[in-house]
């Protein structure tokens, strides 16, 4: 019998202590948003919160996590409206998505102990995560701009206002993984036009 | 020149041909396209069949009455509801490039219908789609002339409808967002159909609708969302790996069980001689291992270990011991392979491969240079590495067949279930999912054949899943490559000939046969996708192009498509080979190409699909030598240097102009190189979707630096050496460059953005290396330790 609490309820059931958590998720409890990637902690598609930090679901038998708080993507907001969550689709993040479960999940263990992040403190906390589509600019604009989402949001101001990075996606884009924070230069354009610089 | 899409038009047709005489019309084959009601919503489709013009044209019976019957075949087509919902059907797979998005901004521009009222359906596999199919970049590309025109009909048909029921002139009303509007009256499109919407247009009056110009256009080319992000953030998106069946599927046709595939030690010829399960029985949730017998040879010498979840038979499966005899081809290493690739580019032949271009024979010219410059480039194998691992769920329920999986190429995939189960044609219908990844490996549908086996001989619908060592093993690799090229200069540093010889693993002669075709006439057949990129917009003088067939690699594996797929070898050697000659003219690399992208003869492009040919190649190149500061190249820091390439996309008939420029800096000691900056610029005509676009450049450039310095394993002793993330290890988020990219604004016809950022990569970063260090590498990947070889040599 395995006891754990599940985005916030009580969960038991019976399976095989030795099967790993992210199989228990995905075929026991049909929560299937945490990914199978790499199986060997590798590549983070896997990755939930257990007791508040993120963890690689695929080589953690349930056994481990008994008794343990865990929250899946599919928990990580009550209305999908996690500051990432807004974030990821500002920036329109995803490609194929399969490693975004992951790449959220692990932002958000991140943000939450590092509230102001610079740009290298992002790009080490996500180096972990495999993306196969190379998403890794938006994912890294996406984590900064989550950061600010959620300042604005601590501070009751208006949250939701598209950046100056936003826009630049649109036919113009640079990014510069180790420029300090404040210095990424985004070349404004036309939200109508797709190539004037 | 018959290529590879040539080859599928013909193939169209003959499907839409060979759909025709089976119906029961009879008749003329016309496209027409029909407009009527059909379950309380208005379809607006086009079809292969007699019965439009008998609908329409001819006044005989109504469009919804022949719509109903089912008498007109869909091959493309829209619905729009009373509510005002606009749904487009979508054909093609979903993997990251956001082909929905796309594909309904290409409807909803000539449409004018309002964008937050559209949805999308990825539909399930049948004949009526004719030949399914997602790569090559084509989608946009091949959609654009038949989704615009069905949109635009839709427009004239609502606009038609709503001047009649609002007693005004057609000339007084326009569309805008879903309604109809004249003077301060309107219609919403939903009122409109509500009322009844009939009308069809024969092919004539199709082709005579004129799109809007460019300066009306009011989607394409603007911002927008996509439509699949949001469920890709919640973990709402199901892909082929999260698909179970609905509990009344399985209350009739049983419960899903689940597998894990045991591959044996080599992909070709293998016996499974002995089995003991004893260890895996001990695994709870395990039932049996079951052999796999396999008429179409794609498994030979499998097992499949069922277990009541995939949990459960992934352990058992590490448990269980099974004893093979081994095939040939566990014994056919990358070695060998390379070594008969370099053998077919010493002395290319007729017997192994054919000509992709011959301008005459380049030899006297180069026996009379006064510089010829002669090298020979490598590339090794190359994983696809999805990061959703193969998997599909299959089922039979009354004699018919059920694959749900993502996948690329539905037609294939079908074919080669129905094959492996003996089946006649028409029993297996594939339902398309989310695909985490697809980059050329979901074009192949092998992976359905095994669960489909397997389901077969347990009797109950079997979900397979292939673990990432499983996945790698069984993948269609990249096939290794050899190159030679050898070219003439003058006097002047005029290139007067050249010749090219490229030895690889042919895809489309391991997949799909009937589509190898002839690139010249009486030339013998070749794969195009084997040689592309090789055939590029510069004026080499007289030019010769071989594209061999390395037999050995089929040996080993099967050669896959994979991202780009030729231009990924062949602009490897084409763009640092335009580099030696550059040098051995002593003149600047970029300037160099400027002069060889003269635009003449058959590098002028022909409208509308090339307008302009080789010149949009220099206008991006010169746009790039701005951007990235090329004039300063030459007083850079020690060991730093900037290196320049092109790619032209694919092919000649669908180019994609990309021009990319790669600084690095070199660390002597240890052979490392620090990838500074790529600073790219592409014209690839309209963008449906622009925001979409630069998603697809950012993610291409960057595989391109990942299979250029990061990717990369070898075949030995039955499959790829690396098969999981500790020795293959795709790029990461620290390893990121600065990037700095722009789009030439353009409203030339789409073309295509999924591949054509991944080949111009490894070739600048190669250049530069030489210009920082004078040193050029000519194997792919580049890693520290052969530059550091190098070095020391140097
Ligand atoms: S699947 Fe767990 S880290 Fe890759
Ligand atoms: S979006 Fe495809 S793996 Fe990250």
């Amino acid at each position: 019998m395995a006891n754990f609490t599940l985005n916030g309820k009580a969960v038991s059931l019976e399976v095989d202590p030795q099967t790993p958590l992210l199989w228990v998720l995905r075929e026991h409890l049909g929560l299937t948003g945490t990914k199978f990637g790499c199986g060997i902690a590798q590549c983070g598609a896997c990755t939930v919160h257990l007791n508040g930090t993120a963890a690689r679901t695929c080589v953690l038998p349930v056994l481990a996590a008994e008794g343990g708080d865990i929250v899946t993507i599919e928990g990580l907001a009550e209305n999908d409206d996690h500051p990432l969550q807004q974030a990821w689709v500002e920036e329109q993040v995803p490609q194929c998505g399969y490693c975004q479960s992951g790449q959220i999940m692990q932002a958000a263990d991140f943000l939450k102990n590092t509230p102001d992040p610079t740009d290298e403190q992002v790009t080490a906390a996500m180096a972990g995560n495999l993306c196969r589509c190379m998403a890794y600019v938006r994912i890294h604009r996406a984590v900064k701009r989550a950061a600010t989402i959620a300042n604005e949001r601590a501070t009751s101001q208006v949250s939701g206002q598209q950046t100056d990075a936003t826009a630049a996606t649109a036919g113009v884009g640079t990014f510069d993984p180790r420029a300090t924070a404040g210095t990424v230069s985004h070349s404004a354009v036309e939200e109508t036009s797709h190539g004037k610089v | 020149m018959a290529r590879f899409d040539d080859k599928l038009a013909a193939h169209q047709r003959e499907l839409a041909a060979a759909h025709k005489t089976s119906s029961s019309r009879g008749g003329i084959t016309r496209r027409g396209f029909l407009i009527g009601s059909v379950a309380g919503s208005t379809m607006l489709a086009f079809g292969v069949s007699g019965a439009a013009l008998a609908a329409g044209a001819d006044g005989k019976g109504s469009a919804s009455e022949t719509l109903s019957a089912g008498a007109f075949e869909p091959t493309m087509w829209y619905a729009i509801a009373t509510d005002g919902t606009v749904t487009v059907h979508i054909t093609k797979s979903e993997m990251g490039q956001h082909v929905a998005t796309s594909l309904a901004r290409l409807v909803v521009e000539e449409l004018e219908a309002d964008w937050d009222s559209v949805k999308v359906d990825y539909v399930d596999s049948a004949p009526k789609w004719g030949y399914m199919i997602t790569g090559g970049s084509w989608s946009v590309h091949q959609s654009y002339q038949p989704l615009s025109q069905a949109g635009a009909a839709g427009r004239i048909a609502l606009i038609e409808a709503g001047a009649q029921q609002m007693g005004v002139a057609v000339e007084s009303c326009k569309a805008r967002k879903g309604r109809v509007i004249s003077g301060d009256q309107s219609l919403s499109y939903g009122e409109i159909v509500a009322a009844g919407l009939e009308r069809s247009f024969s092919e004539e009056e199709l082709a005579a609708i004129e799109l809007k110009p460019a300066s009306e256009r009011r989607v394409l080319g603007t911002r927008g969302n996509a439509l699949d992000v949001p469920p890709k953030t919640n973990g709402q998106a199901v892909y082929g790996i999260d698909y179970t069946l609905p509990a009344e599927i399985e209350a009739r046709v049983g419960k899903t069980l689940h597998a894990r595939p045991v591959m044996p030690p080599s992909r070709f010829g293998c016996k499974v001689t002995a089995v003991d399960d004893s260890e895996a029985r001990k695994v709870i949730g395990y039932r049996q291992t079951i052999e796999l017998k396999d008429p179409s040879g794609i498994c030979q010498g499998w097992l499949a270990v069922i277990a009541d979840n995939f949990s459960a038979a992934m352990r058992a499966t590490d448990l269980l011991k099974v004893e093979w005899s081994k095939g040939d081809s566990y014994q056919v290493d990358e070695t060998a392979i390379q070594a008969e690739g370099q053998r077919l580019v010493s002395s290319p032949s007729r017997d192994n491969g054919s000509l992709l271009v011959d301008q005459g024979d380049p030899a006297p010219l180069l026996e009379n240079a006064t510089t010829t410059v002669e090298s020979t480039f490598t590339t090794s194998s190359v994983l696809h590495f999805t990061l959703e691992p193969a998997n599909a769920l299959a089922y039979e329920e009354d004699g018919h067949w059920h694959i749900h999986c993502g996948n690329q190429q539905q037609s294939l995939l079908t074919s080669l279930v129905t094959k492996a189960l003996e089946l006649e044609e028409g029993k297996v219908t594939h339902h398309q999912l989310y695909l985490g990844g697809g980059f050329g490996r979901r074009l192949h549908g092998d992976y359905a054949v095994p669960a489909a086996l397997a389901s077969k001989a347990v009797g109950r619908p079997v979900k397979m899943i292939f673990t990432r060592p499983d996945d790698s093993r069984f993948d269609c690799v990249r096939s290794p490559s050899v190159q030679r090229l050898r070219s003439g200069l003058d006097a002047e540093g005029r290139v007067v000939a050249s010749e090219h010889a490229a030895a690889a693993g042919w895809p489309t002669a391991a997949l799909m046969p009937a589509f190898m075709a002839e690139a010249i006439e009486g030339g013998g057949k070749l794969d195009s996708f084997s040689i592309s990129g090789a055939d590029h917009w510069y004026n080499v003088g007289t030019q010769r192009v071989w594209a061999q067939q390395n037999k050995v690699a089929h040996e080993a594996f099967v050669p896959g498509y994979l991202r780009s797929v030729a231009p990924g070898w062949t602009l490897w050697a084409v763009e640092q080979h335009i580099d030696e000659l550059a040098l051995a003219a002593e003149q600047d690399p970029a300037e160099f190409r400027l002069a060889l992208l003269d635009a003449e003869g058959r590098n002028a492009g022909k409208a509308p699909v090339s307008t302009g040919g080789a010149e949009r190649l220099r206008n991006v190149l010169k746009r790039v030598m701005e951007k990235s500061g090329w004039s300063e190249r030459d007083s850079l820091p020690a060991d730093t240097g900037m290196g320049v390439a092109l790619s032209f996309g694919q092919e000649r008939s669908m180019p994609t102009w990309v021009a990319c420029v790669a600084r690095v800096k070199v660390d002597r000691a240890t052979g490392e190189v620090k990838l500074e900056k790529l600073t790219s610029v592409v014209d690839a005509g309209t963008l449906a979707h622009p925001d979409g676009a630069m998603a697809q450049l950012e993610g291409s450039l960057l595989w391109g630096v990942s299979m250029a310095m990061h990717e990369g394993t070898e075949y030995r002793e039955g499959g790829p050496v690396a098969q999981n993330l500790g020795a293959y290890q795709p790029l990461r988020m620290h390893q990121v460059p600065q990037m700095d990219l722009e789009f030439v604004d353009s409203t030339e016809m789409p073309v295509g953005l999924g591949e054509p950022g991944t080949t111009v990569v490894a070739p600048a970063i190669a250049n530069a290396i030489q210009h920082a260090v004078g040193v050029r590498l000519r194997d792919l990947p580049m890693r520290p330790a052969a530059l550091k070889a190098a070095l020391s040599e140097a």
